[in-house]
């Protein structure tokens, strides 16, 4: 639902020294995110990310994550629930709002004031945010890539045997949890969704870091 | 039943198969990269030849060891092997020696690798964006060092 609201944050900010990657965590491939890519009419960078790099490279766990890279390559913020604007999803007489209101203006007041705008993190803090990351859960990325070889070469088992080791190395993925129930008749929004979503509630644990917006 | 939400079980196992590469190669996985290596030494474990180790992760074979920039890591014969004359890192040796992460299958010539963590401290202590390669829609590439004198917002999103 954000695809089509960073293009028009895309189109807002307009420098040629901006540039903005959107990775569509989709082992589903084109046929599933070409579309939506299309229908925003985007511009900026589309990649369809089928083996989640990005996710890999930045220890995301969930979608929509992001960071920002300045022109030194440092990244200066990085990994919170970074929806572009608040959506209101209706249906019947039911409806639920996501998303947060904040996260755009904060990315605008970056790219207008670089490393004086107060959005900026320290590397500290930045290296504070960053995932650390397990040996198990460095295998797991590992095994879900080797299973994404494997199922575009046709090989059902291997593919099955390296996701399922994928999940079992790292169980707090959302991204593994929930890419494995989009390619199966459940989807990603069904009972094992919901009920892994009560359990984070129940918990207190962090379906995405919030946003610490006004820090610094 | 009607269709769940978000479900797309046809595109599971939509590929027909076809080999992950000739007969003799190698294939591995590393920072989004899927490298072939088809001059391989023999035996058990990932035998590539220093010109084909630089080609994966950018370390140097010199007297004092495997190099990156300033770093330098003395190897022993457990990871250099000499196969009729012919120098071999095994790939798989180096990785433990690094403590870098990996899953192998060996069946199939494959070795899926994480992240070296050395290179991975620059990240976790400087907040130095890592390296990564995607390919865009356009077909693309894009390194870490192609956003260089640019600032850059990344982000992730699903159609799920």
């Amino acid at each position: 639902m954000d695809v089509p609201v960073w293009q028009r944050i895309y189109e807002q900010i307009d420098d040629p020294n901006f540039v903005l990657i959107s990775a569509a965590q989709d082992t589903g491939g084109e046929a599933v995110a070409g579309p939506i890519f299309d229908a925003a009419g985007a511009t900026y960078v589309q990649v369809v990310d089928e083996d989640h790099v990005i996710s890999q490279a930045f220890h995301f766990v969930n979608v929509p994550s992001a960071a920002w890279i300045d022109e030194n390559g440092s990244i200066v913020r990085v990994d919170e629930g970074t929806y572009a604007k608040t959506h209101v999803i209706s249906a019947g007489d039911q409806s639920f709002t996501f998303g947060t209101d904040e996260y755009a203006p904060a990315v605008l007041d970056w790219i207008a004031n670089g490393a004086h705008s107060r959005y900026v993190q320290s590397a500290e803090t930045v290296a504070g945010n960053l995932r650390p990351l397990s040996a198990d859960e460095q295998r797991a990325d590992a095994a879900f890539r080797l299973a994404n070889l494997f199922r575009a070469h046709g090989q059902a088992g291997k593919a099955e045997h390296y996701w399922d080791m994928a999940q079992a190395l790292n169980p707090e993925s959302i991204n593994y949890f929930r890419q494995n129930l989009t390619l199966s008749e459940e989807g990603s929004a069904g009972e094992s969704f919901r009920a892994r979503r009560e359990a984070y509630l129940r918990e207190g644990k962090d379906y995405y870091r919030p946003l610490d917006i006004g820090a610094r | 039943m009607a269709r769940n939400m978000m479900a797309y079980p046809e595109l599971r196992h939509p590929f027909e198969p076809t080999p992950l590469h000739p007969e003799g190669a190698r294939t591995v996985l590393y920072q989004g990269r899927t490298i072939q290596f088809d001059n391989v030494g023999s035996g058990v474990g990932l035998l590539v030849s220093p010109a084909d180790l630089t080609r994966l992760n950018g370390f140097e074979l010199k007297p004092q060891g495997a190099c990156l920039g300033e770093l330098c890591i003395p190897l022993s014969d457990t990871v250099l092997k000499q196969q009729a004359g012919v120098t071999w890192i095994d790939l798989e040796a180096f990785a433990t020696l690094l403590e870098q992460p990996f899953v192998a299958d060996r069946e199939a010539g494959v070795w899926s690798f994480g992240e070296i963590p050395q290179k991975r401290a620059r990240t976790l202590v400087d907040a130095q964006a890592p390296e990564f390669e995607v390919t865009d829609r356009a077909g693309k590439v894009f390194r870490l060092a192609d956003l260089k004198g640019k600032k850059a917002l990344i982000v992730t999103w699903s159609s799920w």
